[in-house]
């Protein structure tokens, strides 16, 4: 899953949660001007795919900005 | 003083005496009076209410049919015309729970109030809860005491047409009904008081209770990346333009499956965001935001991804009931499971 409100998203049974830009524009950013939204939007997709491979036990965030996987959070 | 209710008693093959499960196919019969656990019942009623009659089913005649069975229960009802149908307790049995179900909705439907009792985990209560009452016992016969006093408090107040508490009060299954009800007291003082009750560690009741997420296995990784076929599905409320397809803009009771093989992005001229919890005007300039198609057709080329399923799936996710999503989830995942997809991107806004 790749939402904005990644903390409410990890609470809903999503295993791999990838942190997503904005609401209104999840993968990308249309203020950091055409290359860089696209370049943004590209490095969400990519989380997202490495997270697809990525063997997790249990609610996991992976954020495309602070590094790739990031400590697996207790179950709610 | 008033008049004793008139109640009749519904038990299946074994609490009639006939026999155990040898005998779970006989038809439908009738007794005057109370038979096996129905004395216990008359005794919890008191001056209340008399059990004027017991009405007899084997729980497997009642399974296996049901029209033949339910006809019979209906007329010997009409034939006692009771004040109250009180059915069981079934306990944990599942057929005679919901044989006791379906006996309380051919009284229901005869005009004939009526109660049943069975654990909460019986399939007669978590399949027919909404539609009948039913009192929560434990899962033996060990419990008939506590079931039979809580079964003709209900039974009473039904026979005698008085209106019944939420279930929270009365201690039923909840039915998922929601009327307006005052509390009596002001909500922060409720609160304050829960809060305090919490702080200190005593027992407090919540008023909306809170269900525990699910806990979902996870799917083992995918194990080459370049070799997968990945599916995209949002809750974004993309649409195609002008909204051919007549999408709601929340509470989703359906979703809507577009083909994106031809396609290398989508573009703002062939579709648009309709979905009410969000600002809408980025998506529709750029939909691709909430369903990454160009993003993975960049990596299809550049064989990073084996490839892009040809069929994408959208909804709006606002206002849609956990329950309804829940449903649309597995019709999804069936789809894409029977698809040979490999992995999925799940764009939530």
């Amino acid at each position: 899953m790749i939402s904005a409100i990644y903390e409410f998203a990890l609470t809903t049974g999503a295993n791999r949660v990838v942190r997503g830009s904005r609401i209104e524009h999840v993968c990308g950013d249309p203020g950091l001007g055409p290359e860089k939204d696209y370049a943004y939007g590209m490095r969400i997709v990519t989380t997202a795919l490495d997270a697809l491979t990525t063997a997790v036990s249990g609610p996991t965030l992976f954020d495309p900005v602070h590094g790739a996987s990031t400590a697996e959070l207790a179950r709610v | 003083m008033t008049t004793p209710l008139r109640v009749a008693h519904y038990i299946n093959q074994f609490f009639a005496g006939i026999g155990g499960e040898e005998q779970a196919g006989v038809g439908v019969s009738f007794r005057d009076g109370a038979v096996g656990p129905g004395r216990a019942l008359a005794t919890a009623f008191g001056d209340a209410a008399t059990v004027v009659g017991t009405i007899v089913c084997g729980d497997n005649f009642a399974a296996e049919q049901p029209d033949d069975a339910q006809r019979a229960i209906a007329s010997h009802l009409g034939d006692v015309k009771p004040d109250v149908l009180v059915a069981g307790p079934a306990f944990a049995s599942g057929r005679y729970g919901l044989a006791c179900a379906h006996a309380c909705l051919t009284a229901t439907r005869l005009g004939v109030p009526a109660v049943t009792a069975m654990h909460r985990d019986n399939p007669g209560a978590t399949s027919f809860r909404k539609s009948v009452l039913i009192v929560p016992t434990g899962e033996s016969a060990m419990s008939m005491p506590a079931a039979l006093e809580h079964v003709t408090r209900l039974a009473t107040k039904l026979g005698r047409r008085e209106p019944l508490n939420p279930a929270e009060v009365e201690g039923y299954l909840p039915q998922g009904n929601r009327r307006v009800w005052d509390r009596g007291r002001p909500g922060w003082e409720r609160a304050l008081d829960m809060l305090l009750a919490k702080l200190h560690g005593r027992p407090f009741v919540t008023e909306v209770p809170y269900n525990a997420p699910e806990k979902v296995e996870p799917a083992r990784p995918i194990a080459d990346l370049t070799r997968a076929k990945i599916a995209m599905i949002t809750t974004g409320g993309l649409v195609r333009k002008g909204n051919p397809d007549r999408q709601v803009s929340a509470n989703a009771t359906r979703y809507h499956r577009h083909s994106v093989r031809d396609l290398e992005q989508l573009t703002p001229e062939g579709w648009e965001a309709f979905h009410a919890g969000y600002f809408n005007h980025i998506v529709n300039r750029n939909p691709n935001y909430i369903l990454p198609l160009s993003f993975l057709r960049d990596l299809e080329k550049h064989g990073r991804i084996g490839g892009v399923h040809e069929y994408m799936y959208a909804l709006p996710g606002v206002s849609t009931p956990v329950a309804v999503a829940t449903g649309l989830g597995q019709a999804i995942a069936r789809d894409l499971s029977t698809a040979g997809v490999d992995g999925c991107l799940l764009v939530a806004t």
